[in-house]
């Protein structure tokens, strides 16, 4: 049965961003389940995708790669949900695993639902009940004021100031080229082509630095990610247990004593930290630590910042160091040598980004505090400088503005004719227009529930 | 004298006709009155039907039984396709009309339809009853009764004319204005508002040198509308470029304020689209020169119009205005150009359907909606018609949505923007402009002709052998391959290959139709040597993927327009519309959700609570 209400399939992270060890992730629409049987392989081959059953197994790339372990169910069209064809997808949280799902998943042909596009595919298939209109009206028009939420409000009067000004620099592109179209006998001049492609490369230019901004941007939504790695017994959980203050990991003399990683959320000057312990790594280990061993990996391959630690009291730490950080590719690693209360006399000077610290007298940890502070704002957009992308949303709206833009430019200089770049151009506007939400087109419902989180 | 129909048309021009034409082939007795019945469907400006856009309504009116197709191709004297450097959704036929020709074609046309009666008279009163139109009392005194009225009054509605400082009560000059029809409408509660447009002089064709022109000649094979017209002796005339001079400037720039224009005479706003030579030297000061096509008006005539001249400066100023032009230096004006002001009712009084709100069963078309140009009224006649028709058999409705046709583009645009400056149509008005094309207008209109009964079954039927035989020629566009080195520049792009389908040559960048036919001959017979199918399926390959993008954008498009309201809707009710929001739906009363989020003002949210409240009160709200 097809669902009439949703012509695309969507995808959304449903859990929040970095808490819990499990995230999981919905998938909805027609081809729901053709995506769920390209990417994922089942543990054993007699336990395939079947209604409601829950299945364990791997979540594949297009080359069969494995991105992680999953554990997935599948509801068929009409008795899920959003009364859509529906799958649901956990995996190991860590929000870069995630991300690369979600984006295999889009790369598949699913698109990124709309922020509330769940809950009103669940209104509309009358799984939930909205009480009042009035209701609706008022989250409509509702604000959230925390202070964070404030500095982003002041932002985003900028944002869409800015968003405005790209919209007018299409809509006079288009405009040049209806002209062409609906006065071919009049004598408009025709703005010369070369004027025509540097306005496109213009307005291409703009687009792109604002995509490169949601780099940045994304932390100021999803959080500044630390990932605390190193050989077994390290001290990396006696690290992450100090800077959250509370006894949260297990620590023991026993190397191997972390298997899976531990994430949780801290607030250092403000912003939202998400911190993360990880399985020491080593040669050696069973099957489980392997495992483990293998998502510590891809979890500090894509932190904000890696905090590599080494124990100074072991012997060889020095020739390790190089052998071991050549495995892990990320260009944000502080080293910090730790156990120097052990050790008889401090290492001879050591590297400029390394830091000496105690996980037992806390020494070097003030300053480990500081360096932490001064990377993250390092990282983070001057919020007061220009304009930031910070929704993952917005981005992909960017991406598939350009993306037409490029289209039309391009079709402009083959020399095209006029109508098919005019239409390109069109639907770059519907893109814009969908973040500003200016122009009112078909998805009434959809903005409605806009104010609603995705997911929810 | 007293008279009965079930249809009244009030005016005989271009919607009049077709109004009046078409509810009479569906079978209804239809009464024409109008001032003058020697003078229908006369153009009273520009000698030309068609033009970007304006062709597209003119291939759906005839794909509808429409008679402004046939009439043009019977008495057209130059035919041309505009934008063939472009894309065939724009694609448009413009063609040169014998004015005198034209005219007597539909006079002849109207006489021989047995279901209508014209009736020379000025109609002057609506007559109604219990908010129904019952009937029209003409400015005689006599009494005409019937069911249904749809008003076509075009530019004679409160007409007043400018030529300088001179004002003269008249919708077209040497002809009569219709006042108290006027102040029927204010009494009947309707909101009036004034638009104005011009003309140009008319021109001795003897006197103008046209050796100093460029010639513009018209295109062969000859574009028809209609797609069994047949002149086998026709010759077409040529139309002549040319161009304003310094001088030119100087004069009409010295006397501005001669014009009243801009003399604070004329207050109500012209098209900006269409400006007198006065506003373009005005609004344009940096432009030296403008353009003027040199037209004929006809066979037996050697009166010419001058199209880009629009004036209503005074006469003896137009005369040395228009002498200082190349080619015209001796040039006699036969008739001086001037502006006409007249009387319109904003769209937002009427319902898709082109009935008013406040009177049921009358119907407006053409100038009086807030439109200008001919083609633009033929099809609101057209459609006003089917739906007086509809309207006494009480069936639904007839509205075509923007998706389907420039008619629901053009009607749908009237009803939810209620224009304020006259209203013609553009190909860029149409967001699914790919998909609907002058060449696909009978794939597009014929199912209604069908069920409304208004075309030939036999022509039907042919409509659907050349669907058939464009598959079969697409189909060999597909299997037929080409050697790269016949196809010069385009062949370099497939350096790895001996040869390419036609398909994928039609499908490279900047081929069109036009460079595949010539390598045909190549080819043992197989293609039809109907370029018209031929054409077919070219575009059908080399849109293919932008007609089904298009596509999935109109399923979208249309799921709101399903999303009905009732008429009588009450908006008063719903907590948390923004009162604005309720005004708006009030006064344009929307039919569909897709229609209310189109409305100038209102925002998604107004939509959003709009749409939750219809879906809530889905059971208690009586459709
Ligand atoms: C001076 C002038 C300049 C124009 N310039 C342009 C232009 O630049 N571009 C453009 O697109 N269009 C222009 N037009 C408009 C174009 O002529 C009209 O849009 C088109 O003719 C409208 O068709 P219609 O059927 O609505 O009305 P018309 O062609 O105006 O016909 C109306 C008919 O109704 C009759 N009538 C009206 N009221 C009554 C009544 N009460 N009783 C009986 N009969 C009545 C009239 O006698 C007339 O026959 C111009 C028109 C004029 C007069
Ligand atoms: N003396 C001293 N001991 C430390 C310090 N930091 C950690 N330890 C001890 O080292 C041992 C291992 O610490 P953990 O924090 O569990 O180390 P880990 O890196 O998490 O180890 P795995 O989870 O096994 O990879 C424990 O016994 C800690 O008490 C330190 O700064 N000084
Ligand atoms: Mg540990």
């Amino acid at each position: 049965m097809k669902n009439i209400l949703l012509e695309d399939t969507i995808v959304a992270i449903i859990t929040p961003p970095g808490e819990g060890g499990i995230a999981a992730l919905r998938i909805a629409g027609n081809d729901a389940r053709s995506i769920l049987s390209k990417h994922f392989k089942p543990q054993q081959k007699n336990r395939g995708v079947k209604p409601f059953l829950m299945r364990f197994g791997f979540f594949v790339d297009d080359s069969k790669n494995v991105i992680d372990e999953i554990m997935t169910v599948y509801m068929p069209a009409g008795k899920s949900y959003t009364g859509c064809e529906q799958v649901e997808i956990f995996c190991h949280g860590g929000r870069q695993v995630v991300r690369l799902i979600q984006d295999t998943i889009i790369g598949s042909g699913a698109r990124m639902a709309e922020p509330g596009e769940f809950t009103k595919l669940a209104f509309l298939a009358g799984k939930i009940d909205l009480t009042k209109a009035e209701s609706v009206a008022e989250i409509i028009s509702a604000n959230t004021s925390s202070s964070f939420e404030t500095a982003r409000e002041h932002l985003l009067g900028a944002y869409s100031e800015h968003i405005g000004m790209l919209r007018e620099q299409l809509i006079d592109i288009l405009a040049e080229i209806e002209a062409s179209i609906d006065y071919p006998e009049e004598e408009i001049d025709p703005k010369d082509q070369e004027k025509l492609i540097s306005d496109f490369d213009d307005l291409l230019g703009k687009i792109s630095e604002l995509k490169k901004s949601y780099k940045g941007g994304r932390i100021i939504n999803e959080g500044f990610k630390i990932a605390i790695g190193g050989r077994p017994n390290a001290g990396k959980s006696s690290l992450f247990n100090l800077l959250l203050r509370q006894q949260r990991a297990l620590v023991t003399p026993k190397a191997g004593t972390t298997r899976d990683y531990l994430s949780e959320w801290i607030d250092i000057d403000g912003f939202k930290v998400n911190i993360i312990d990880t399985a020491g790594l080593r040669k050696a280990g069973g099957t489980i630590e392997k495992e483990g061993q293998k998502s510590a990996k891809s979890i500090l391959k894509s932190a904000d910042l890696v905090l590599w630690l080494v124990d100074i009291s072991s012997k060889g730490y020095k020739k390790q160091i190089e052998t071991d950080l050549q495995d892990i590719t990320n260009n944000h690693i502080l080293k910090l040598y730790n156990k120097i209360d052990k050790s008889a006399s401090s290492p001879e000077h050591p590297d400029t980004d390394t830091i000496l610290i105690s996980c037992k007298t806390e020494k070097g940890i003030s300053q480990l505090k500081k360096e932490i502070s001064a990377r993250i704002n390092a990282t983070i957009p001057d919020l007061t400088a220009g304009v930031v992308v910070t929704s993952a949303r917005h981005k992909q709206k960017f991406s598939n503005a350009e993306k037409m833009i490029k289209a039309a430019r391009d079709k402009c200089l083959e020399k095209e004719s006029p109508e098919l770049p005019a239409f390109d151009l069109r639907e770059a506007l519907k893109e814009l227009d969908e973040i500003t939400g200016k122009v009112y087109n078909e998805d009434i419902l959809g903005r409605i529930f806009a104010k609603f989180c995705i997911g929810k | 004298m007293n008279y009965d129909f079930d249809v009244i048309i009030i005016g005989g021009g271009h919607a009049g006709v077709e109004a009046a034409d078409v509810s009479a082939r569906m079978g209804k007795k239809a009464g024409l009155i109008t001032m003058d019945a020697s003078k229908l469907a006369l153009m009273s400006c520009n000698p030309a039907i068609g033009g970007i856009g304006k062709s597209h309504l003119v291939k759906e009116i005839d794909a509808l039984g429409g008679l402004m197709g046939k009439a043009i191709d019977a008495t057209g004297i130059q035919f041309r396709r505009l934008n063939l450097s472009r894309g065939p959704a724009v694609w448009s036929t413009r063609v040169q009309a014998d004015r005198i020709k034209y005219n007597d074609y539909v006079v002849n046309y109207i006489k021989e339809q047995h279901n209508i009666e014209v009736i020379e008279a000025l109609a002057g009163k609506l007559l109604t009853e219990n908010g129904s139109i019952c009937g029209v009392l003409t400015e005689n005194g006599d009494k005409i009764t019937c069911r249904t009225v749809i008003i076509c009054s075009g530019t004679f509605l409160g007409g007043l004319i400018h030529i300088g400082p001179t004002k003269i009560k008249a919708g077209r000059l040497g002809e009569n204005a219709a006042y108290k029809l006027s102040d029927s409408l204010d009494e009947l509660g309707f909101e009036l508002g004034r638009l104005k447009t011009g003309t140009p002089p008319r021109l001795n064709g003897d006197t103008i040198d046209f050796d100093k022109c460029e010639l513009q000649p018209g295109d062969t094979p000859i574009p028809y509308y209609t797609n069994d017209c047949n002149r086998p002796d026709f010759k077409q005339m040529p139309c002549y470029l040319t161009y304003t001079t310094a001088e030119t400037k100087a004069i009409v720039s010295k006397h501005f304020n001669d014009s009243p224009i801009f003399s604070g005479q004329i207050n109500s706003t012209g098209p900006r689209y269409c400006p007198s030579i006065e506003d373009k030297f005005y609004r344009f000061a940096d432009k030296e020169r403008h353009q003027l096509f040199l037209e004929p008006e006809g066979n037996g005539t050697n009166e010419i119009y001058p199209n880009g001249f629009s004036t209503a400066l005074p006469e003896e100023i137009q005369h040395k205005a228009i002498r200082t032009v190349e080619g015209l230096e001796k040039v006699e004006i036969t008739k001086p150009g001037y502006a006409v002001e007249y009387d319109y009712c904003p769209a937002y009084q009427i319902k898709p359907n082109l009935e008013t709100k406040r009177v049921s069963g009358l119907f407006f078309a053409g100038q009086i909606n807030g439109t200008s140009g001919y083609e633009e009224a033929a099809g609101q006649g057209l459609m006003a018609g089917i739906n007086a028709v509809l309207y006494l058999e009480k069936e639904k409705p007839f509205i075509l949505d923007r998706s389907e046709a420039y008619l629901g583009v053009m009607i749908d645009d009237l009803t939810t923007r209620s224009t304020t400056e006259p209203y013609r149509l553009f190909t860029s008005r149409a967001e699914y402009r790919l998909a609907i094309r002058e060449d696909n207008a009978r794939d597009r209109m014929y199912r209604y002709a069908r069920r409304f009964n208004l075309v030939d079954e036999a022509k039907l039927d042919a409509f659907d052998k050349l669907v058939a035989d464009t598959s079969t020629e697409i189909g060999l566009l597909k299997s037929n391959r080409i050697h790269i080195s016949q196809l010069g520049e385009v062949g370099e792009r497939f350096k790895r290959k001996d040869s390419i389908s036609l398909e994928e040559y039609l499908k490279q960048p900047g081929v069109t139709v036009h460079d595949l036919i010539p390598l045909l001959g190549n080819f043992n017979g197989d293609f039809s040597d109907n370029r018209e199918i031929l054409e077919r399926a070219a575009i059908d390959i080399k849109y293919a993927g932008y007609i089904e993008k298009q596509q999935r954008e109109i399923n979208k498009f249309k799921k709101m327009e399903n999303e009905s309201i009732p008429e009588q809707f009450d908006y008063t009710d719903i907590t948390g519309l923004k009162n604005e929001a309720k005004e708006k739906f009030t006064r344009f009363r929307p039919i569909s959700l897709g229609q209310a989020s189109r409305i100038e003002g209102i925002t998604p949210g107004d939509v959003a609570v709009l749409s939750i409240y219809l879906k809530k009160h889905k059971d208690t709200i009586t459709k």
